[in-house]
């Protein structure tokens, strides 16, 4: 369970205070899909990083799994954001330099795993997202979905129990953002918790519930969508053509078999490291 | 993939800023390591020829001296209680702590004679020891001492008896050949009739007994007073006095360089460190955002600082091993050169550990504000978007 308590994000200008969020009181439960969405400027980003760990609030609280998120030190902080959260961020932030699976592993560098371990689930995360066999390729000599899908990897590799994405589609073509969309969906299937930002109300369909977010509040338009499970309308369009189609069939497959061993693909329900509520 | 992996991929993406840091250090390392080397070589070359330089010992029996004098003109002067050196005396040298570094000690038997109606001053010397200690002597005329009879003059006594080589004179009633003239050397040595010590002790009745002894020592772990202090130690009834001669002149010119490559090598320090403050900094700064997502990741400051400096290590070390090779080569081909040395160029596997240990000390130590500049990043400010 994420909860937001009254929490608003003040940053001082030159002359007047600015609010990034005000009072912004939220509950996400566990394995949702929620979509926040709102104009550029609204808030959204902030709220993300607020969720995360990387953005301290100016007042209010935020609870995870628990966890009174900014009552730890910085470095425990850093500690829960490497067992809790994972992002995809909106330029995917891949390093140039490193392979897919040097970039999904760049999530392990910090854990207690020895380098045989971290290649082997680099390699099974980067199969998750359907890039089995693409591990050694350079982010330039992979296309953008296939980028975007190296991202979703890297921040699924250590089984976090809230996956955050920031606009994961804002600078892919439709199709790129659709595969991206679609591998959000079934891990969300597999009981991933996911809160998306996003100001397209296309990509926001895929989420199971839309929040609107608008000069730094929730605004009471929020919506309760369909079930996450179920593809939005739009998608079903999007996912008509033949290729479309294909990758749906692999992954739906991939999804299906992630079901079947809850226990690496299901890591909502983790346990709390000694410390980490200090 | 570990941390230091992450650094490493980061050298080798950004080689062309990497290389120009290592080049920095290096020729900063090169610079100290050359000018160490040169000087230490310096002072290995003195000590390897000091003989050269003369003695820069002087042992004479202890005496007490009655000197009267007034207004810096010295009237009259007597000497009491004078005890004798004798040979088994100077043998005691030997057994000194540093006596490896005693390389020369020339007894001398002093007195005079009258020789052609003119009082001379006479020297019975060990000619070998005499001859290996002052090598600015030269043999003008005639050749060198050989046997026990010859006798050896300095130039302005030959040309005041108006006496060569060939010729005979008289010390208490024995006779010696002229062998040699000495070319002129502005020393006192110009005015002395010169014997073999033997000769001279027998000649004069005192069997055994020097006047003083001249010593040639030195090594660069004890200096010369500490010398003195040992020798003094075995013969109490000696005076033992440290000269200031060439020698000393000579490693005090060596001592000043010392200053001089210290002072250059602390500028050069400064200009590294800042060199690698500069670059890190820069480096820092352009990865903002992929320091960003290392924190983003859940990387601790710590761990963000060790990346940086685990960087700054392994150029600071690559600087520091090339830099050593630079500088040894520029010491070797340099020190004969500039320095005119003749003592090979010793590769100290201490002045490598130096070089090493140093570079790798300025370059974490000037690391350090651009490493913790980078793990202080705020991830959402550096990721933007967040």
């Amino acid at each position: 369970m994420i909860t937001l308590e009254k929490v608003s994000k003040i940053y001082n200008g030159s002359q007047v205070p600015v609010y990034a969020l005000r009072d912004v009181s939220l509950k996400v439960a566990e394995g949702e899909f929620v979509a926040v969405m709102g104009p550029s400027g609204s808030g959204k980003s902030t709220l993300l990083g607020v969720l995360g760990a990387m953005n301290s609030p100016s007042e209010g609280r935020v609870v995870i799994d628990g966890i009174d998120v900014y009552g730890l030190r910085a470095e425990r902080q850093a500690d829960f954001r490497h067992e809790y959260i994972g992002f995809v961020f909106q330029h995917l932030q891949l390093l140039p330099y490193l392979t897919a699976q040097e970039n999904v592993q760049l999530a392990l560098v910090i854990a207690q795993l020895t380098k045989a371990e971290k290649r082997a689930r680099a390699r099974e995360a980067l199969a998750r997202v359907g890039l089995g066999g693409k591990e050694g390729r350079l982010p330039y000599q992979l296309s953008g979905g296939e980028q975007g899908r190296v991202a979703v990897a890297r921040a699924i590799i250590n089984q976090p129990p809230v996956l955050l994405a920031d606009e994961p589609t804002g600078n892919l073509d439709r199709q790129t953002g659709t595969q991206v969309l679609e591998l959000l969906r079934e891990l969300n299937q597999a009981g991933q918790t996911v809160i998306m930002v996003t100001h397209d109300p296309l990509a926001a369909q895929y989420a199971g519930r839309r929040v609107q977010i608008l000069d730094g509040q929730i605004t009471p338009s929020t919506f309760q969508g369909e079930n996450s499970a179920s593809p939005a309308p739009w998608a079903s369009l999007r996912l008509g053509s033949p290729e479309a189609t294909a990758t749906t069939r692999s992954r739906s497959s991939a999804a299906t078999s992630s079901s079947a061993t809850p226990s690496k693909a299901r890591p909502a329900s983790r346990s709390m490291s000694p410390g980490m509520r200090r | 993939m570990r941390l230091t992996d992450v650094s490493l991929s980061n050298l080798r993406r950004r080689k062309g800023r990497m290389a120009l840091l290592v080049a920095g250090l290096m020729i900063g390392v090169a610079t100290v390591v050359a000018l160490t080397a040169i000087t230490t070589t310096m002072r290995a070359d003195i000590a390897s020829k000091m003989d050269q330089y003369g003695a820069n010992i002087l042992i004479v029996p202890e005496a007490n001296d009655l000197t009267l004098s007034y207004g810096g003109v010295t009237v009259a002067s007597a000497a009491f209680d004078v005890s004798e050196l004798t040979m088994p005396d100077l043998e005691q040298i030997g057994t000194i702590k540093d006596a490896a570094s005693v390389a020369i000690v020339a007894p001398k038997l002093l007195g005079t004679a009258t020789v052609g109606g003119q009082s001379v001053l006479v020297a019975g010397v060990r000619f070998s020891d005499e001859i290996r200690l002052k090598q600015w002597w030269h043999v003008s005329q005639g050749m060198e001492p050989a046997a026990m009879g010859d006798a050896l003059l300095g130039s302005r006594l030959a040309t005041t008896l108006g006496l060569g080589p060939g010729d005979r004179v008289q010390v208490e009633g024995q006779a010696f050949q002229v062998v040699g003239v000495l070319a002129e050397n502005g020393s006192q040595d110009d005015d002395i009739l010169f014997i073999d010590l033997a000769a001279a002790q027998q000649a004069m009745g005192k069997p055994g007994l020097v006047s003083l002894a001249e010593v040639a020592a030195l090594c660069d772990a004890c200096p010369v007073e500490e010398m003195v202090d040992q020798i003094s130690g075995v013969l109490p009834q000696a005076r033992v006095t440290a000269l200031r001669q060439a020698v000393q002149l000579r490693m005090d010119t060596v001592g000043q360089l010392e200053q001089f490559a210290l002072a250059v090598s602390a500028v050069v320090v400064v200009i590294g460190a800042l060199v690698v403050l500069t670059t890190m900094l820069g480096a820092v700064s352009e990865r903002r955002q992929e320091i960003g997502l290392f924190r983003a990741l859940g990387f601790r400051q710590s761990h963000v600082m060790r990346i940086v400096l685990s960087e700054a290590a392994l150029v600071s070390v690559a600087g520091g091993l090339l830099g050593w090779l630079m500088g040894m080569g520029a010491a070797v081909v340099l020190a004969p050169r500039l320095a005119g040395v003749t003592e090979p160029v010793a590769w100290s596997p201490w002045l490598a550990l130096a070089a090493l240990g140093g570079a790798l000390l300025v370059g974490l130590l000037a690391s350090l504000y651009p490493a913790r500049s980078a793990a202080r990043l705020d991830p959402s400010m550096a990721l933007r978007s967040l």
